[in-house]
């Protein structure tokens, strides 16, 4: 105790000092965890940070299914790193248990907080206080073949607006041939539909997770609806048989193998095809939901924070506060063609033209994310009620029994 | 291969009488050509992750694969020898906790056995028995406990920490053995000693120690198998990158480095991984399997 | 006897092991009752909640698969163990040279890690860079590399196939020990009455050695029952959650899901299970021996 008092005084003094003299001498490194698989994204924001900063920070990828256990497990030790770039539907469990320190004062006092996009300060806010921003975003968008809707006589410029429509057009685009398909989506991943298929449901007004057990959970009738069309489109054979068991191996390559019209998918997506399919035609735009005019999105990706107990915390801090500024904004996210965090800054120079981007950025305004404790339980294990759910509905056909069941086990793990 | 066939390194665990097969020439090959084929089928794996490791990294992730590099190339080691904190602060950390798990193990079934053997002691059997009865406690089940328990006295990411729980998985085998040890010895040897006026502190280091090394090395040598190759426990307990051991690190390599799994670095790292083992396995054979036995048979 | 020493000395030599069992084993044994009884979280913060996490546990759909997928691999995977232990035990009775190398070759991967021969073996199955599927395909058995963790049984096949790989050996060695306890006179008998190979294996090898084979069965299914390794790093307990084992499936609730106290619970069952059959085993096996 009597050390880390000591170090509370010392620490402020040595970084202020750092900050006169521009010696090494109190340069010091920070640790930092981030997720495989947001791993790259966020080792170019460290290396602009490392290219400009003092205080280096040393980035370490931790396997995805290790992260929030090695988390809580270093926390409880008071051993953990001065940084943690994590998937952000882990806020509400973390924020709760008391394990991330507190950045209200720091971030309200900061303008560039105030443009933040919505759903980042909604998931990270707890009990009126703030303890992280988004780091490296991700939102789910819609993509169509415009090649396959130019050969199904539809219009390669105009995107379904309702999800009726994407059956309509699956169907002219699935009757192209046997080896071409309507619409794509992951059966047998839990992760990538509440990305991409749960959107549909709340553009079209539903209500999907509880936050407790007297919250409401699957409400409204856009969830019958989406099921039902799902349904559909899966007994018709517009969707590949392989999506059945897809448990996210094909969530990205059945769009890119070029024979699936519709699929929902996430902005990862833009630079990926950039970079391998660089002539593949398609087109971006926002999930839709019921009626033209409902549109959303489900807003991922990592969120950063500063796990307590750490001892380099106020550069910590200040890195957190760097991550929204301008440079980090502009030349460590918008010029590796990844979305900002900031409203304001959406429309850049890096962007500019780039029409997939720019709706990709839209559907991060307009997107949501579930604050709810126990979203693993919920939805990403893979036996959850979301998964069960999709799956007794679409495969099996019974579209209300699995709704009702599903119901039943969310509320069921939301009053524990 | 010429090192295994030495008569030094095999497996013997006694005399059999051939009678016992029997059998004609013919059936002779036959057997013989069985025993190769199964020789090779056992070392197939080890030898293409072996050569795979060797493969320049392109080679390495070529699909479709091929069976053999077509040049050789360190750089898969290289790039282990550089993942994360290092591989060598990970092999440092293996092999701290082993040695560790090695002193524990013999410093506490040491004096056990000799006690067990040796001495009349209230209840002895019944103490015996609570020893062994923890190799009936799936340690698996034990970790919530240990973890909540290790955590408060800040003993998670502690080599000391890690050693004990493998320390827990080897008592109790090694007491067992400790005690046979002890006891295969005879008394006379003892008696004399006494006579001569030793004390009983005396009489362990001088008269016995010597008696039961083999017993020790074989109490040394699971301890260090068991720790080196222990993964559950590591994964939980040791949650700084600086503390994971050899297994928990292949895990890390085995999801990607940076997004693409590199698969002539996993098996550059199983190869690392394996060697050790391996290493002892051939040098210690004898009391290896002796040890297995002795435990398991009786 | 040292009898001219005081009984105290000896409980002095043996006091540190046992206060370390105490410590390690016992302690935390009654701790993790008491957990199993609150609804402790990994992130801190719980409540006494008597038997709710048990209650929750027998209508757990996910716990119960998990947990007769683990039974299921157990019952494959135990006699494909023995039978071919036996075999190999047989084939390399004799102390002849290639006989012991073999030995010595199959015993070789029971020393390495679970964890190194999974990641080897994951490597091996791969679908595109796998030098397993590629060995099948070139051999006609298939003809295009599978993806082995898309499908459970496919899944717990390739993890089966490594995992043989890995502790065949360890078997045979049991059994070996088993057959060479045999007397010659036994053996010598039999083979002046004229008794072929086959019946001598089986009316003298396997009844003799039968004590060896049933210790070999019960260490292999008691190590399979708590299989983890393997299937966190072969399947990951894909697709569809449906290659979860029990410890597997109690991990992931301890330590991703963050829930100790329902992750004690089903330790405590678990391992009542576990040791129920084991005592029914060791019971069989003595009403048998001495029937």
């Amino acid at each position: 105790m009597r050390r880390s008092k000591m170090l509370a005084v010392a620490l402020p003094l040595a970084v202020g000092l750092a900050g006169l003299m521009t010696t090494t001498v109190f340069a010091q490194n920070l640790s930092m965890w981030v997720r495989e698989s947001a791993a790259d994204p966020g080792k170019l924001m460290v290396d602009l940070w490392n290219q400009t900063h003092e205080a280096q920070i040393e980035l370490t990828a931790i396997p995805d299914n290790q992260l929030v256990t090695k988390l809580a497990t270093s926390v409880r030790a008071g051993d953990a790193p001065d940084l943690i770039s994590f998937d952000l539907i882990y806020m509400p469990d973390f924020m709760r248990a008391g394990f991330l320190a507190d950045l209200t004062e720091q971030l309200q006092a900061d303008p560039n907080y105030e443009t933040h996009i919505q759903a980042y300060k909604d998931i990270a806010t707890y009990e009126d206080r703030i303890y992280g921003v988004g780091f490296t975003p991700d939102v789910s968008i819609l993509v169509w073949n415009k090649e396959l809707f130019r050969q199904a006589g539809l219009d390669p410029e105009v995107p379904p607006k309702t999800i009726y429509e994407i059956h309509d057009m699956a169907t002219q685009i699935g009757a192209l041939g046997d080896d071409t398909y309507g619409f794509y989506f992951a059966g047998s991943c839990p992760g990538c539909n509440i990305f991409v298929t749960s959107p549909l449901m709340v553009a079209g007004g539903a209500h999907i997770l509880p936050r407790n057990g007297e919250d409401a959970a699957l409400e409204g009738d856009a969830i019958r609806e989406v099921l039902d069309q799902y349904r559909q489109m899966w007994e018709e054979g517009l969707i590949p048989e392989a999506a059945e068991v897809d448990a996210g191996e094909n969530f990205v390559s059945a769009f890119t193998a070029g024979n699936v019209g519709i699929a929902g998918t996430g902005g990862f997506l833009l630079s990926l095809m950039e970079r391998q399919f660089p002539d593949f035609d398609y087109g971006v735009t926002l999930l839709p939901g019921l009626e033209e005019g409902q549109v959303s999105g489900f807003v991922g990706g990592d969120v950063v924070a500063i796990p307590t107990g750490g001892a380099n915390e106020e550069v910590a801090r200040e890195f957190v506060t760097w991550v929204l500024s301008d440079e980090a904004q502009l030349e460590g996210l918008a010029k590796n063609s990844i979305l900002t965090t900031r409203t304001d800054l959406a429309d850049n120079e890096y962007f500019a033209g780039n029409e997939k981007v720019q709706a990709t950025a839209q559907a991060l305004e307009a997107g949501y994310v579930p604050w709810v404790f126990r979203f693993a339980d919920m939805v990403n294990s893979d036996s959850s009620p979301w998964i069960n759910m999709l799956q007794r509905a679409i495969f099996d056909g019974d579209v209300d029994g699995a709704i009702e069941e599903a119901r039943a086990r969310m509320l069921e793990i939301a009053s524990q | 291969m010429t090192d295994l066939a030495s008569p030094a390194t095999n497996i013997t665990t006694g005399t059999t009488d051939a009678r016992v097969v029997g059998g004609s020439r013919a059936v002779g090959y036959l057997v013989g050509a069985l025993c190769l084929a199964i020789i090779a089928l056992m070392l197939v794996p080890l030898v293409l992750s072996f050569l795979a490791s060797l493969k320049p990294p392109a080679e390495a992730a070529a699909v479709p694969p091929e069976y053999l590099p077509r040049s050789l190339s360190l750089e898969n080691y290289r790039t282990v020898a550089t993942y994360q904190a290092g591989l060598w602060t990970y092999v440092a950390n293996s092999l701290v906790v082993a040695a560790l798990t090695i002193l524990f193990c013999l410093a506490l079934s040491v004096p056990a056995g000799y006690a067990l053997a040796r001495y009349a002691i209230p209840f002895k059997e019944v103490f015996f028995l609570l020893i062994l009865a923890s190799m009936m406690i799936p340690y698996q089940a034990m970790l919530t406990p240990l973890y909540l328990m290790f955590s408060s006295l800040k003993l998670t990411n502690t080599h000391v920490g890690l050693a004990i729980v493998h320390t827990i998985l080897q008592l109790p085998f090694s007491v067992y053995l400790m005690r046979n040890s002890f006891e295969a010895i005879p008394r006379e040897l003892e008696e004399a000693a006494v006579m001569d006026g030793c004390t009983s502190m005396q009489i362990l280091r001088r008269v016995f120690l010597p008696l039961v090394l083999p017993g020790m090395i074989t109490v040394s040598l699971f301890a260090f198998i068991s720790s080196w190759n222990e993964f559950i426990a590591a994964l939980i307990f040791m949650s700084r990158e600086t503390s994971f051991t050899v297994p928990v690190m292949l895990t890390g390599v085995s999801t990607g480095i940076f997004g693409v799994v590199d698969w002539g670095a996993l098996q550059a790292g199983v190869i690392v991984s394996v060697i050790p083992c391996v290493g002892v396995y051939l040098l210690l054979q004898r009391y290896y399997v002796s040890g297995l036995l002795s435990g398991a048979v009786k | 006897m040292l009898s001219t020493n005081n009984k105290y000395v000896g409980l002095l030599y043996l006091s540190p092991a046992l206060l370390f069992v105490a410590v390690f084993v016992f302690y935390p044994l009654v701790q993790l009752i008491m957990i199993s009884m609150t609804s402790e979280s990994l992130l801190g913060g719980g409540e006494f909640v008597w038997f709710d996490n048990y209650l929750l546990a027998f209508s757990d759909r996910s716990f119960w698969m998990s947990f007769w997928f683990t039974v299921r691999y157990t019952l494959i995977i135990t006699p494909i163990l023995m039978i071919l232990g036996f075999l190999l035990a047989l084939l390399t009775m004799q102390n002849r040279p290639l006989a012991q190398l073999t030995r010595g070759v199959v015993f070789l991967p029971v020393v390495i890690g679970l964890a190194s021969s999974s990641l080897l073996w994951v490597w091996l199955f791969n679908q595109q860079v796998g030098l397993f599927n590629k060995a099948l395909v070139d051999l006609g058995v298939i003809e295009e590399p599978l993806v082995w963790f898309n499908r459970a049984n496919l899944g717990m096949t390739a993890v089966i196939v490594s995992v043989v790989w890995k502790v065949v050996g360890f078997g045979m060695i049991i059994m070996l020990s088993g057959m060479q306890s045999i007397s010659h006179e036994v053996v010598e008998a039999s083979m002046i009455d004229g008794a072929s190979y086959w019946q001598r294996v089986r009316k003298i090898i396997l009844p003799l050695s039968a004590r060896a084979i049933l210790l070999a069965t019960l260490i292999s299914a008691i190590g399979s029952m708590l299989a983890f390794d393997q299937f966190y790093l072969m399947t990951r307990g894909a697709p569809r959650g449906q290659t979860f084992t029990s410890v597997y499936w109690i991990y992931q609730n301890s330590f991703v899901y963050f829930k100790l106290g329902y992750g004690s619970a089903l330790s405590i069952i678990l391992m009542v299970v576990i040791m129920a059959g084991a005592a029914l085993q060791i019971t069989l096996q003595r009403r048998g021996e001495t029937a």
